[in-house]
């Protein structure tokens, strides 16, 4: 069954939640204030919850023999299949709450599209997992809001570095997993991950706008090598103004050529992965088979 | 083919008297019945069977309530197995707890769903602007604020009553899926 792409599906799914769920739990004792311990301490439970419910499919399905501990904890760091951003760490305040908004504004639209998937197991949990996330979407957008447009100046920069930081991985958030159009061919997925990253690149890009906070995608890169001309100037393409991936086009931004800080979805991970990884699997390698 | 005896019905109203004895430890004054969770009953000669709904997939009670309705259910099943799951269909909503359940719950000071408030996800900062809040389950009054969406546990949210100056507790509305993508609006 290792062939079977709806395996990789899953496990992409289910580890972004698991690992931005660990990121969250970091908050437990450290939030700038109590609600917020209490807020990203339920959002990772919520999150870790629905990375068991998909783990479980996977075994229930027959696509691995691993239960959901062993596929949690027991596995080697390159077996996990979760997007870069995930893994980053919390770092300053505007780059979580960053985070948050544009991985759960990402998560929304593939849950609403699983939710429809002919995959019923799959769309059952989906549907689950959509009536929860609205209490994440609901935290996150009030958080853009309170420092996007909020009195503090330095709160509003700090979130618009943490935008600009996280932008180029969480569109790597629709790095097709292998076997991709498989997928779609056999109506597991309703939709690419080029059509469900348009769908949200354009609304982020709209948000963002909203705010006079687009120019994160602008941001001036400079991505490629830097030549100096004949005259001694140094020509500035469009390409250096912008996020690698983010055009604007006809009004709309758009996805464009690669991806920043992909590789997740074929285990190859940052270096902040592996920290990350020790820490939460400690107990289960010191203990292989460990239940709680 | 399962032939229904007049020895099954009666093991099923028992079966559904003991569920009503069983209760969500994070909620004491609720029922599980009165919660909604309990989606099926089935009683065969062999077997009493009841699937559960999870009101958040990540309720840290479901093993308690689980083995507290085996341990009640035992009592009630003569010689039958006793299984008790968790199933995920139809999705759980507040929409299925019972009359009798949201007094429960307003006589412990949670507010039921579907006495929420219109008011901002979060306040603003320095906000002086009053909306319809959650209604207060200790005086009645709507002059509430929402403090944050989460609360002690998955399925509550913290308010603030401003006309008795009590803070407390409602349950978290779970009604319909979140359709769009969550859309900061711009500011006015």
């Amino acid at each position: 069954m290792d062939d079977d792409p709806r395996l990789g599906l899953l496990l992409a799914l289910a580890d972004d939640e698991l690992i931005i769920g660990h990121r969250h739990s970091e908050w437990t004792g450290w939030a700038p204030h109590i609600e917020e311990d209490l807020a990203f301490s339920s959002i990772a439970q919520d999150e870790m919850a629905h990375a068991r419910l998909l783990y479980g499919l996977a075994r229930e399905a027959g696509l691995t023999d691993r239960d959901e501990d062993a596929l949690a904890l027991g596995r080697r760091p390159e077996e996990y299949r979760n997007a870069v951003l995930c893994e980053r760490p919390n770092g300053d305040w505007g780059f979580t709450v960053a985070r948050q908004y544009l991985y759960d504004s990402a998560d929304s639209v593939r849950v609403a599209d699983l939710a429809e998937s002919p995959w019923p197991e799959l769309a059952e949990i989906m549907k689950v997992i959509q009536l929860e996330e609205k209490y994440h979407a609901d935290h996150a957008v009030a958080w853009f809001r309170r420092l996007a447009d909020g009195p503090s100046l330095t709160a509003r920069e700090r979130f618009a570095e943490g935008l600009a930081a996280a932008m180029g991985e969480a569109i790597a958030l629709f790095d097709p997993v292998p076997g991709e159009a498989r997928l779609v061919s056999q109506g597991v997925l309703p939709r690419s991950s080029e059509e469900m990253l348009a769908e949200w690149l354009s609304h982020v890009g709209e948000a963002l706008e909203g705010f006079s906070l687009d120019y994160v995608l602008a941001r001036h890169g400079p991505v490629g090598e830097m030549v100096p001309t004949g005259s001694g100037e140094i020509p500035l393409e469009a390409s250096d103004f912008q996020v690698p991936g983010v055009v604007r086009r006809d009004g709309v931004w758009a996805h464009e050529g690669g991806f920043t800080g992909a590789g997740g979805r074929r285990g190859r991970h940052s270096v902040d992965f592996l920290p990350l990884w020790e820490e939460m699997t400690a107990l289960y390698r010191a203990h292989p088979g460990a239940r709680w | 083919m399962v032939i229904r005896t007049g020895e099954d019905e009666r093991v099923e109203r028992d079966v559904w008297a003991a569920l009503a004895g069983v209760h969500d430890p994070e909620i004491p004054p609720c029922s599980i019945t009165d919660l909604g969770i309990v989606e099926g009953v089935r009683v065969s000669d062999e077997a009493v069977e009841v699937d559960l709904l999870p009101t958040f997939a990540g309720c840290p009670a479901l093993d308690v309530i689980r083995q507290d309705a085996e341990a009640a259910l035992r009592a009630v099943a003569d010689e039958r197995d006793v299984r008790v799951r968790f199933v995920f269909t139809p999705p759980w909503t507040s929409a299925r707890i019972t009359e009798a359940g949201r007094r429960a719950l307003t006589a412990y000071g949670v507010t039921p769903p579907g006495e929420s408030g219109k008011g901002p996800v979060l306040v603003p900062l320095a906000s002086l602007s009053r909306s319809e809040g959650t209604r207060c389950p200790f005086c009645g009054s709507r002059d509430t604020a929402l403090e944050s969406a989460f609360g002690p546990t998955l399925c509550r949210a913290t308010h603030y009553c401003r006309a008795c100056r009590n803070p407390f507790e409602a349950f978290k509305p779970k009604t319909s899926p979140h359709a769009s993508i969550g859309a900061p609006l711009p500011p006015a």
